[in-house]
């Protein structure tokens, strides 16, 4: 009587765990497996890359004119994520303190655009931002300023453009962490005479510190590949990352050198992704949070 | 319930593979190369479904290609020098000529070229120039006639040049007094010295649709292709067009067929029927470049024929030159193009 | 903060995020071919998509695309958070860091390990690459979403299943999947919708034979010329709006 069962219970329990460690082996890890292994290969007009072994790919990435791209990609992609940050902090506060049907409502309103593919988003941005656009239009009329400004093709368009696409990003991890956050501990405070600035200081920025990084992580990282957006916005000048490796797999085909420049970005996140670990188990040590989904 | 549910989701996985078994060829282009209904009328009339998909670049064309080991596409329309490029490297197919008798309609001043003799792999769709352009109600046009004044320190931050590394060179190696189809790595560093020094000037690179930002206001100086200010001047007359004195960049544009195409047949229909007259002639008036169709030519309206946007007269046309291939050189354009456009 | 600060934030917010759509919206009835300035009110874009085949085979693909990807990865990634949750196995560990590699990759590292795994298969982009990748770049929020709830379920429930006799797939099948369907819906939806907003992975990925709404409009969108386009964001946002009612709707009834 239990044989059969024991069997389909196998079954089961294997399927779901060969089918787990399948998908991930063959469409994660061999993947980055193969970018890795490419990344110091040899260049090749016909076959794309070739063996022997060489270190020129993470080389040129080193030269200075990609150290450049670098610092600027970061650049930008800082900016944008710390604008993302202001705006999404106080407004993720205000989300979570809404009653839960309208916290879905709105949630909802937030994610709807992106049903309006981002590309396409995008580009309406440059009719907002040219120099026949609406804010340049409304500034003019009302005689705020004489001429147009240039605000399209310029960084300043691609910060706009990025945080416009990642903000919602940088809202849902935040407000996962002021749900979690409790009422009473704040409530607490404001009983021992702690005033607003002391409370946000003590309680709530500490508090909701894995959800600033979790954030931030997450607009930062993709912030640098983000190419149509500089492509668009930015006049497809080479300004992030993603714009290099996008010509050097598609327009140039360099790829040990596009895939060292990918390696470069994953060593990167790496070493970000461990500044967030801390972050998390100092957060815990604190306030004794439990955040661990994964 | 779950038995729809499996119906359905067999029909969705299956369409794709349906669609195919009907005539079909894939037509990579060029953005906004072709009038919206010619590719109507060649369904409608040949019954040989037309996927369409396009590029902004010969670069993106040919890795894209690369990448799907010649084959995924039918037709494909690369510049002059990359015909040369691509029939070398074994990527093209030889036309079967028989299956094209409206070559007859075609210039034979724009045939038997060096890039392509007997043009066993290519047949000219447009040709046309890459000069000046200008917004006539921001710069006065008649005070603009050379490639040196893209350089003048009052457009700082407000020109457009094209998104083609060929195309900027060209301007900055005719300007050192050197050829534009140069292999020589001196001379290429030293157009790319001059480019430069241009660089602060430049807000933005498009060669999708050049027109755009200068139509937008958001340029009013920079570098263009005559086709697109034909277009442009559909909606705003201010945008004109100027051939430099140093010559402009001259470029052929033809049909292909990649070496691992799946519906050859289909393919030399497709650019059999591009070369019938009556189509030749909406394809100029639609995207504003000089068809390589002498029977069009004669059809077009006085106005579009003598138009000298479209159709230079020759001193133009001696003054300036054609791109051909440049070989290996390739790769020293490319790195330094990738320098420019990163701002060095 | 005050009442209307609070107000204000939430409105200047939301004016942000849907400025760009309003200017789409009110453009697609806009005379206009370029949408500078206003030229007079017209439904001819409308009838100009109907005739637009390309774009609307666009549009099918990528809708196709986003149903198949979200079915499928919802129903691999409750699978995976099954078995991440329940069982022992070797490797459990890494798979959860693949896992979460996926999530924080950016999409540019995504597309370039896909596209080099599918050209040294030698398989042809189209339709099959972009969904295996499409699954990919999808399953780790199913999972989880789908985790989250596991965590919060009573383990003694599925022991007294056991102890019934009810072996695993029984077990899945009856007590887990009806349990866990608000989170398999929930997370199907955010897949669905990471779908349709993709363009990174996407323009690296498919193929001439398979062309997606953001590989088809990349190029037309710097054209800034076809109007369609617009039509079709607009119709995007009423399906959208549409659907989440309808949604909504189905989801109340359940859980009543």
């Amino acid at each position: 009587m239990t044989w059969p069962n024991v069997g389909i219970a196998l079954s089961f329990r294997q399927t779901v765990i060969s089918l787990t460690l399948g998908w991930l082996a063959l469409m994660v890890v061999a993947p980055h497996a193969l970018v890795l292994m490419t990344s110091v290969m040899t260049p090749n007009s016909e076959h794309l890359a070739v063996w022997p072994l060489t270190f020129d790919g993470y080389l040129k990435v080193m030269q200075p004119i990609y150290f450049d791209v670098f610092f600027q990609s970061l650049w930008l992609s800082g900016v944008a994520t710390l604008f993302c940050l202001l705006i999404g902090y106080p407004f993720a506060y205000v989300l979570a303190k809404q009653p839960p049907w309208l916290r879905t409502v709105l949630l909802v309103l937030m994610m709807l655009p992106f049903w309006t593919n981002s590309l396409i988003r995008t580009y309406a941005m440059k009719l907002i931002l040219g120099k026949k656009g609406i804010i340049n239009t409304a500034l003019v009329g009302s005689g705020i300023i004489e001429k147009p400004i240039t605000m399209l093709y310029t960084e300043f368009a691609v910060i706009v453009g990025l945080v416009y696409i990642l903000l919602p990003f940088m809202v849902l991890p935040l407000m996962a962490s002021f749900e979690k956050l409790s009422n009473e501990l704040v409530e607490a405070s404001r009983d021992l005479g702690a005033n607003g600035v002391q409370r946000f200081f003590t309680i709530l920025l500490p508090l909701t510190a894995p959800g600033i990084v979790a954030g931030c992580l997450i607009v930062f990282l993709p912030a640098m590949g983000m190419f149509y957006v500089a492509d668009l916005l930015g006049g497809a000048k080479n300004l992030l990352l993603g714009n290099v490796i996008k010509n050097q797999f598609l327009v140039v085909r360099d790829w040990p050198f596009g895939s060292a420049f990918s390696i470069t970005l994953i060593v990167m996140m790496a070493g970000l992704l461990w500044v967030y670990a801390l972050a998390n188990r100092f957060v815990q040590r604190q306030g004794g949070l439990d955040d661990e989904n994964l | 319930m779950i038995k729809q549910f499996r119906s359905l989701l067999l029909a969705i996985v299956f369409v794709p593979w349906l669609a195919q078994a009907a005539g079909k060829v894939v037509v990579y282009n060029w953005s906004e190369y072709i009038p919206e209904d010619t590719i109507e009328k060649f369904t409608e009339q040949t019954g040989i479904e037309v996927v369409y998909a396009t590029y902004e670049s010969n670069e993106t064309m040919y890795s894209k290609l690369q990448l799907q080991k010649n084959s995924g596409y039918d037709v494909v329309v690369p510049s002059t020098y990359y015909v040369a490029k691509m029939a070398k490297e074994k990527m093209l197919q030889p036309l079967n000529k028989a299956l094209l008798p409206n070559l007859q309609h075609l210039e034979p001043l724009l045939l038997n070229k060096e890039y392509d003799l007997n043009n066993q792999f290519s047949i000219p769709y447009f040709w046309g120039s890459t000069g000046l352009g200008v917004n006539a109600s921001e710069i006065d046009p008649t005070s603009i006639h050379s490639w040196k004044q893209l350089w003048d320190p009052q457009y700082q931050g407000q020109l457009l040049l094209m998104d083609d590394v060929r195309e900027v060179f060209h301007v900055a190696l005719v300007l050192n007094g050197h050829s534009p189809n140069t292999t020589n790595p001196d001379e290429i560093k030293q157009a790319y010295e001059l480019l430069k020094t241009l660089m602060p000037n430049v807000l933005v690179f498009n060669s999708d649709a050049p027109r755009e930002p200068y139509m937008a206001g958001d340029v009013n100086f920079g570098m263009i292709w005559n086709g697109e200010v034909i277009m442009a001047q559909e909606e705003d007359d201010a945008i004109q067009y100027v051939y430099p004195d140093e010559g402009a960049v001259f470029w052929v544009d033809s049909f292909v067929i990649p070496a691992g195409a799946a519906n050859v047949k289909e393919a030399h229909a497709f650019i059999n029927f591009m070369m019938r007259p009556d189509i030749a002639k909406d394809c100029v008036d639609y995207v504003g470049y000089a068809t390589a169709n002498k029977t069009a030519v004669a059809m077009l309206d006085d106005e579009v024929r003598n138009n000298p946007i479209i159709f230079p007269p020759q001193s133009v046309i001696e003054k300036g030159e054609f791109q051909s291939d440049v070989g290996e050189a390739i790769e020293i354009y490319n790195q330094y193009w990738q320098q420019l456009k990163v701002g060095q | 903060m005050t009442r209307i600060f609070k107000a204000l934030l939430l409105l200047l917010v939301f004016v942000y995020l849907y400025a760009p759509i309003a200017v789409l919206v009110v453009n697609s009835f806009n005379q206009s071919k370029y949408g500078y300035k206003w030229s007079g009110f017209s439904w001819k874009w409308y009838q100009k998509l109907w005739q637009n085949d390309a774009l609307i085979t666009a549009f099918n693909h990528s809708i196709t695309i986003a149903f198949l990807a979200a079915t499928a990865a919802a129903m691999i990634g409750t699978l995976m958070a099954l078995a991440i949750y329940r069982y022992r196995f070797r490797l459990k560990k890494a798979a959860s860091s693949a896992l979460f590699v996926v999530m924080m990759s950016p999409d540019i590292v995504l597309a370039i390990s896909f596209l080099v795994l599918f050209v040294a298969l030698g398989m042809q982009l189209g339709f099959w690459t972009l969904l295996l990748a499409h699954i990919t770049f999808c399953l780790p929020f199913v999972v989880v979403t789908v985790y989250a709830q596991l965590k919060g379920f009573d383990d003694h429930l599925l022991e007294a299943a056991q102890d019934l006799g009810v072996n695993e797939w029984g077990m899945f099948r009856t007590i887990l999947l009806p349990l866990l369907l608000p989170s398999i819906l929930a997370s199907w939806l955010l897949s669905f919708t990471l779908s349709l907003d993709d363009v990174i992975i996407s323009s690296f990925v498919t193929g001439p034979d398979y062309e997606v709404l953001p590989i088809r409009v990349f190029s037309m969108v710097k054209v800034g010329v076809s109007p369609e386009v617009n039509v079709l964001a607009t119709l995007l946002l009423l399906i959208s709006i549409l659907s989440l009612i309808v949604f909504s709707l189905l989801v109340r009834r359940k859980s009543l």
